[in-house]
Order: C-alpha cells, then structure tokens, then sequence
C-alpha cells in the first residue's frame, strides 16, 4: 500500500511537471490529474479499473510442494513454462520455495518455528495446520481473507456466489475466508480412485467384472488357480488408499468418521460391519488371495506385480496407476487390460450404500496470504487470477495455440501435450504448462480429465467408480473445523487411537489375533476416547451445518 | 609455589599459552553455538508452545506433558522397546569390530587382508534408505532372503511383517553395516601392541590363544572401555531413521521406540512441546546411564571418561 502511494506521488508529480511545462495554462488540470492518479491507492482500487497484467513491484514468495510429475523435469516451478506464462500474465514476480520431496509437513513445520514465513504457502491448511485454519489465523501465521476478497478479488468473489456450497466449505465456523482453494469442479473429477482388474483373464476364465464381496472372491480364486502369486495386491500401509478402500465401504462402514444416515458422525472402525470387512480379508489372505507383503509393499513393487502379472487386481487412480500400467505393460503383453470394477456391494444389482467420493474441497494445496506478506493486494490480485475466466482456462489448459487450440468453442490440448516432441508422458507435459492436470489454487476443469484419460477402461472410470456404482457421496464428512482447544483434544486421542487401530486391523487380518478379541478391540478403543473425539466432531458438524 | 589469586594465574598462563587459547576458542564457539544455546528451546517441554507465540511468550504448563507420556498406552512399550533394541545392539554389536580386528590382526595374507578389510567397512558408506531399501525388499515373501530359505525347504514367509523376527533383522543388519568401520579403531590399538611382549610370551611357552589372552586383549583393553562408555551413554539415544523406514504398523509392536515415537508426533502431528518433553525424558535416562557406566569403570579398572 505504502508502495503504491509513493508511486501514485511521484506519478502525479511528474504529471504536474509535464503539463507545466507544456503550457502555462494546464494549471488548472492539475488537480484533476493528481485526483485520479491518487485515488486506486486510496480506495484499495476500484475493480473496475483494474486490469492485468500489474504493475512492477516487490518479488513475492511463494512456497509449494512440487509435485512428481514436475520435479521429474525441472528443479523448481519457475523455470516451467507454466510459472512463466503465469508471471507473465498477472505482471507478478514470483520466486518459488520448495520443501524436498515427501518432506512438505516436516518443512512446514521449521518453516513455523523459524518464523520467517514466505508471502504464500501451498498447504492443506484445513488438516494439517495444528488446532485448524483459525487457530492459524489466530495464531499470527496466516490473515484472514474477508476484507482481502472484498477489496481485490472479484474473480473469487463471483465464483463463490455461483456456489454457495463451495462458499460453506471454504469458511471456518466463525465466518473467515483463509486461502485460495483448490476445487474440484465436478463430480467426474471426485471419483479418480478406485479398483480394477485385468479384463484379458476375466475373458479368458469366462468371468464378469466382479459387483459383489462373493463375486470377488470367485474371481481372484479363479485367478489364484490360474496360477496368479497374488491375486489382489494392496498397499496397507499408504493412507491414501486405506482412506478409500472399497473392500471395508462394501460392509456399509468406514475406517474412520463417516456422516450416518442420522446426519451425525460415527466412527467405522468399531462398528460391526468392520468386523466382518476383517473376517473376509483374513480368510481372503489365509487362501491366498490377498499379496501376502500388504504391510511392507510401496507403489513401485505393486506397479511391478500388476504389469508383470503377479498380480491381477489392485486400486488406485485411473490416471497415474491405471493409465501408467497398461502403457507399460502393453508394450510387452499386447492382450494386457485393465478394467475398473464398480464399488462393491452387499447384493447383487443393488447400488452399494457406502463408497469413496473426494469432496470437491478437501483442503489440500490451497493457498493462504501469510502475515509476513508486505503487498497483501498484490498477492491477492495474483492468486485471484485463477479463478476469473482468463485465468481458468490458463490453469487448466495452458496457453492457445502453444498446448491447446480451441475447436468447436472447446479447448482441445495440442500434440505438444498429448505427443509430446520430447517423448514426455502426458502427465509431465500436462504439468509444465497447467496445474490443473494435480492441484493448486484454482477450479479444475472436466475437460481436462476427458483428454487426459486415453484408454477407454479410464473413461469408463468416473462413473463406474462414482454415482454409477454408489451412494458414497452421502456419507462423506463435509469439511468440518474443530475449534483449537477441540482439535488439540481430538488430535490426541485420534493419533493413538488410529495407531492402534492400524495395528490391530493387519493382526486381525494376518491372523496373529484371533477375531474372537475383537470386542476387547473394541473395548480398548472406547477406553482411548473414542466417545469424547466422536463428540468434538458432531458439536463440529453443527457448528458446520449452522454456518 | 606460593599459591596467587585465581585472575593472576589466568593472566599468566594466557600471556604464556595465547596460541594454544586461540586454537581452542573455534572450539568453544561450535559448542556454545550448536551444544549449549539450543538447549534453551528445550523449556518448551514446559510450555504449551506455538511457533506464532515464540518459546519466550508461549504458556507455562508445568508437567503437563510429561504427565501425557507416562500415562500414554504406549509409554511402557516404548520404553520397552528402545531398552532391548539398544541392549541387543550393544550385546551383540559391540563385541563384533573386536572380533573382527582381532581375526583380521591373525591374518598373515596382507592381501587378503586388506581385501577383507575393504569389504567389511564399505557397507557403513551406503546410505540408510539404500540399506533399508535392499533389506526390505530381499524380507519379501519372493525376495531373497526368502528364496534362500525355500532351497532349505522352509515355508515363505513375509519376514519384515512378523514382529518377533523384527529386532533381529534390525540387530543384524546393524552389525553388517558397521563392524568393519567399528573394527578399524580396534586395529589401530593392535599396531600399536609391542611385539617384544608377544616373542617373550612364545619363549614362556605360550600359543596363539593364552597369547591373545594374556598380551593382545590387556594391550588394547582400555580402548575397549573408554568405546563401551561412550557406546553406553549413547544406549538410549537410537536415532529414528531406521526405525521409520524399517518398521510398519505391522511391527510396532516390537520397533516403535522413543524416538520414532517422538519424530511422528513432533514432526508430523506438530506437537512440539509434547515431543521436546519426550526428548527430555530420553535425555536424562541417556546421562544417568553414562554416569553410572563411568562409576562403574572407575570402580573395576581404574579406566574412566573423567
């Protein structure tokens, strides 16, 4: 701000000098023009008459996790044509910080206690910030974003008028605005993760896609008999997939908090239909059909088994695994597909009740304006760029005629994405010129997802997987924020609580505990808190409803 | 020598030694800088610390935290835990570089020798994740370690799954990846060994073993105990690394120790405080054990730290 003023002086200053010296009689314009020089620093600028790209001022600081399929080419976010374009575009300088990779929560931690904060971060404050966004803004750490959205982001604003619902998630309980979301801006783009199976040995066994618990069992026997080492391979150790495993939705529960057809939160991993979920993977791993290294694997030794076929069924993303495996595994085994297998459910031809749905925001990489920030405005203005028209289509679709074209009034992505001249896989290119193809402050766009997915099994994804298949969408906990003192709480009985669950469910499952203790499980889990950390997060679900 | 006052003696001494003053003030400094003055953060054991707040402006809590960890479920395991992990460290991982320098100082084969050498100590300069990395995927139920016992008729078994079999794995793969660097020390202390006193045991008829006995093993017996102190006071000190990449929650059970404990918590969860407590605890035990350990060295062989 103060910045501005100075430049509006010395603009009006030489305005006054020049039309002096021009002519003896401009004096009378000089206070017309030092008036409107002045005045889009006074009012915190009229919206209407502002327009990209801004004018030169201080480099902001950004910091970010840069995501694999960028750091697999460049060592930092500004030197992709896409920061450059960005830059370019909004008139911002950026410099780009980034956490070494799989080290964002440790960084960001240091970062804290050194408290010297870059100007934004990237984060998923609604989670992963100790005691929640607004103890973060109470905190000192991040400012609140009301007066910010008022003053400088129209873009936003008009975005989050259109969806009121998206307007809910974003808030706090007490009403702040405090990053630059990541939206999910469809329902396709909400249901990327899910199971699948190769199709070529369901043909040959004369199988169908598997709908039930017991269907599955007939087929990843048949694949055991057919010679298969493991069946079903399965990371159980990767959070992100148990979060979203279809094999505990398909017992109607969850592993964790799960919104009840009462519209309050439960707790899954107590509940009968877990138990059950458990019987069936302890004898699934008894005969042999489930990877027996579940606890130990990681991505790269599932993606050998399921494209060198010692596996034949696994979950994931339809992008990155499903996509990933079967260009890796045709060039070797021509007849390889895979398939995506609907949610599972308790009854054959009955939609399941419970399954996985991302919401359209979770929290993650969303950007907040920290207190350290000395232009405020012109990180917003910035960051508010994404979400006006020019800008969506930048984020998602990168710069026409350079990665898209448009034909027929739809943005098409150019060979420079899709066959790209260096031999890039799409997903690389796609992240040197957007940031819509992984996350970051915008709306993602539909129309990315239908070109990023080539193979047909992937297209068929977003609804095999999604509504087509479930009822999941109604038993997601929205984004609900505990207070501080509630998040402390719960975050205490939560850690061991999940650690001890986490335990038990792999001795459950190896047979090391016998199912029959199973209520002492239970018993112990009760005796940890489980009912008061229930408690904190229904008062939270009200507090989020009421809002 | 009539005694003067303490400044008097300072001044003296500096005008006389300034060079030696001087060397030892980079010294000094590292210690103060990266010894002495972090320990003041260690107040936020008693603080319910925000990084917003600072350590100076953060609440006093008092106990608090501590009172958390001992009433923990997973208090007496972790205690558990990191007291056996490190006594079987030291019981079978101390021994080993002494075994293997006092092998090794038999061998006549300089060549051999040396080769022998090179091999042991190489794997101490691979990094911990490659050594986890190879260690994990030869534990498969289709990696190595599982092959070899297949060909002994042995039934396949996911090995880094099973939590008994869990502190060996870590043991031994422990020893493998240290005891030729350990062993070097060893050697150096051997070379040192005055051959005279080994041509007059051989003339008092003594052989290979009473000469390993009586003259190699008291020759090189006070490195072995100044190694046992320091490796004492460490005993308790495990770091987490190994902990976090070899061990799942599969195997918690028998792996989780104070400081892997305290690295999920305090880096990840960002309870800072309640992990510094922790550490603080950890501390303690760490000093008692080596003051004890010294005593006792003092007491039994007139060999001590201070």
């Amino acid at each position: 701000m103060k910045k501005n003023k100075v430049m509006s002086l010395i603009l009006a200053a030489s305005m006054t000098a020049a039309s002096l010296a021009g002519c003896g009689g401009g004096a009378a314009e000089e206070p017309a023009a030092t008036q409107a020089a002045a005045k889009p620093a006074e009012g915190g600028a009229a919206p209407a008459e502002f327009s990209y790209p801004m004018a030169a001022g201080d480099k902001l600081t950004y910091w970010a996790e840069l995501t694999t399929t960028v750091s697999a080419n460049f060592s930092n976010l500004g030197e992709t044509p896409f920061a450059k374009g960005w830059m370019e575009n909004t008139g911002a300088d950026i410099e780009f910080l980034h956490p070494p990779i799989g080290q964002l929560r440790e960084q960001f931690s240091l970062i804290l206690a050194d408290g010297n904060l870059p100007d934004m971060m990237e984060f998923n404050w609604m989670k992963d910030y100790p005691g929640g966004p607004e103890k973060a803004i109470k905190d000192g750490v991040i400012i609140p974003l009301n007066d910010v959205f008022d003053q400088y982001c129209p873009n936003i604003k008009k975005y989050l008028a259109e969806h009121p619902d998206i307007d809910k998630m974003i808030k706090t309980d007490e009403g702040h605005y405090y990053v630059f979301p990541f939206i999910r801006g469809d329902e396709d783009l909400c249901n990327t993760i899910g199971l699948m199976l190769r199709e070529d040995w369901l043909k040959e066994l004369n199988l169908e896609v598997p709908e039930t618990i017991d269907e599955w069992h007939t087929v990843l026997t048949a694949f055991k008999e057919k010679g298969v080492d493991c069946p079903l391979t399965f990371e159980y150790t990767n959070n992100q997939y148990l979060d979203a495993n279809p094999f505990v939705f398909a017992f109607d529960t969850f592993r964790s908090f799960y919104l009840g057809s009462d519209g309050k939160a439960h707790f899954g991993a107590t509940e009968e239909g877990y138990k059950n979920y458990l019987e069936t993977f302890h004898q699934w791993y008894e005969e042999g059909l489930i990877d027996p290294d579940i606890a130990t694997l990681k991505n790269d030794q599932v993606s050998a088994k399921m494209t060198n076929g010692n596996a034949g069924a696994a979950m994931g993303q339809a992008g990155s695994r499903m996509g990933t495996w079967t260009s890796a595994a045709v060039q070797t085994n021509p007849d390889f597909v895979l398939k995506a297998a609907p949610q599972p459910s308790n009854e054959k031809g009955k939609k399941a009740e419970f399954g996985y749905v991302e919401l359209p925001y979770s929290g993650r990489a969303s950007v907040a304006i920290t207190t350290s920030c000395k232009d405020v405005e012109r990180a917003a203005r910035l960051l508010d760029w994404a979400y006006g028209e020019e800008g969506h289509m930048y984020f998602n679709f990168g710069t026409e005629g350079v990665s898209y074209e448009m034909k027929d009034g739809e943005p098409v992505y150019t060979d420079e994405i899709l066959k790209n001249p260096k031999g890039l896989p799409v997903s690389q290119a796609m992240s040197s010129y957007i940031r819509g193809n992984y996350n970051g402050p915008l709306v993602q766009d539909v129309r990315y997802l239908d070109q990023y997915y080539t193979i047909d099994s992937q297209k068929e994804t977003p609804l095999v997987w999604g509504s087509g298949s479930s009822n999941g969408a109604a038993h997601m906990l929205p984004p609900v924020t505990p207070t501080a003192d509630e998040s402390k709480e719960f975050s205490t009985i939560m850690n061991e609580i999940n650690t001890y669950r986490d335990e038990m469910t792999l001795k459950f499952i190896f047979g090391t505990e016998d199912l029959a203790n199973f209520d002492q499980y239970v018993a112990n889990i009760e005796k940890m808190g489980i009912a008061r950390a229930t408690e904190i997060q229904n008062a939270a679900l009200e507090r989020y409803n009421a809002r | 020598m009539e005694k003067r006052s303490l400044a008097y003696r300072i001044q003296k001494d500096w005008s006389r030694n300034k060079a030696l003053y001087l060397l030892v003030i980079p010294v000094l400094i590292f210690y103060i800088v990266f010894h002495y003055k972090p320990m003041y953060g260690a107040i936020i054991a008693f603080k319910d610390y925000t990084p917003a707040l600072g350590v100076a402006k953060s609440p006093w809590v008092g106990l608090d935290n501590f009172t958390r960890f001992f009433n923990s479920i997973y208090f007496g395991r972790l205690i558990r835990n990191t007291v056996l992990l490190s006594l079987y460290n030291l019981i079978f991982g101390f021994p080993a570089p002494i075994i293997l320098a006092l092998l090794l100082n038999e061998v006549k084969n300089k060549k051999f020798k040396s080769l022998t050498q090179t091999i042991t100590y190489l794997p101490h300069f691979i990094s911990l994740i490659v050594v986890v990395g190879m260690i994990t995927d030869f534990s498969l139920s289709t990696g190595l370690f599982n092959d070899i016992a297949a060909l002994f008729g042995m039934e396949r078994a996911p090995l880094l799954q099973d939590p008994k079999l869990y502190r060996s794995i870590y043991v031994i793969s422990s020893i493998w990846q240290e005891v030729g660097w350990g062993a070097i020390i060893y050697l150096s202390a051997l070379a040192g060994v005055d051959s005279q006193l080994y041509e007059a045991a051989q003339i008092d008829g003594a052989g290979k073993w009473k000469q390993l006995i009586h003259v190699t093993l008291p020759a090189i017996a006070p490195t072995i105990i100044v190694m046992l102190i320091l490796k004492t006071g460490s005993l308790m000190n495990m770091g987490y690394e190994k902990t976090i990449l070899l061990s799942n929650p599969a195997t918690y059970e028998t792996a989780d120790i104070i400081s892997s404990y305290v690295y999920r918590i305090g880096l990840l969860e960002q309870d800072w405080s309640y992990s510094t407590a922790i550490g603080l605890f950890n501390s303690v035990i760490n000093m008692a054990l080596l003051i004890f350990t010294n005593k006792m060295s003092k007491k039994y062989s007139e060999t001590s730290l201070w």
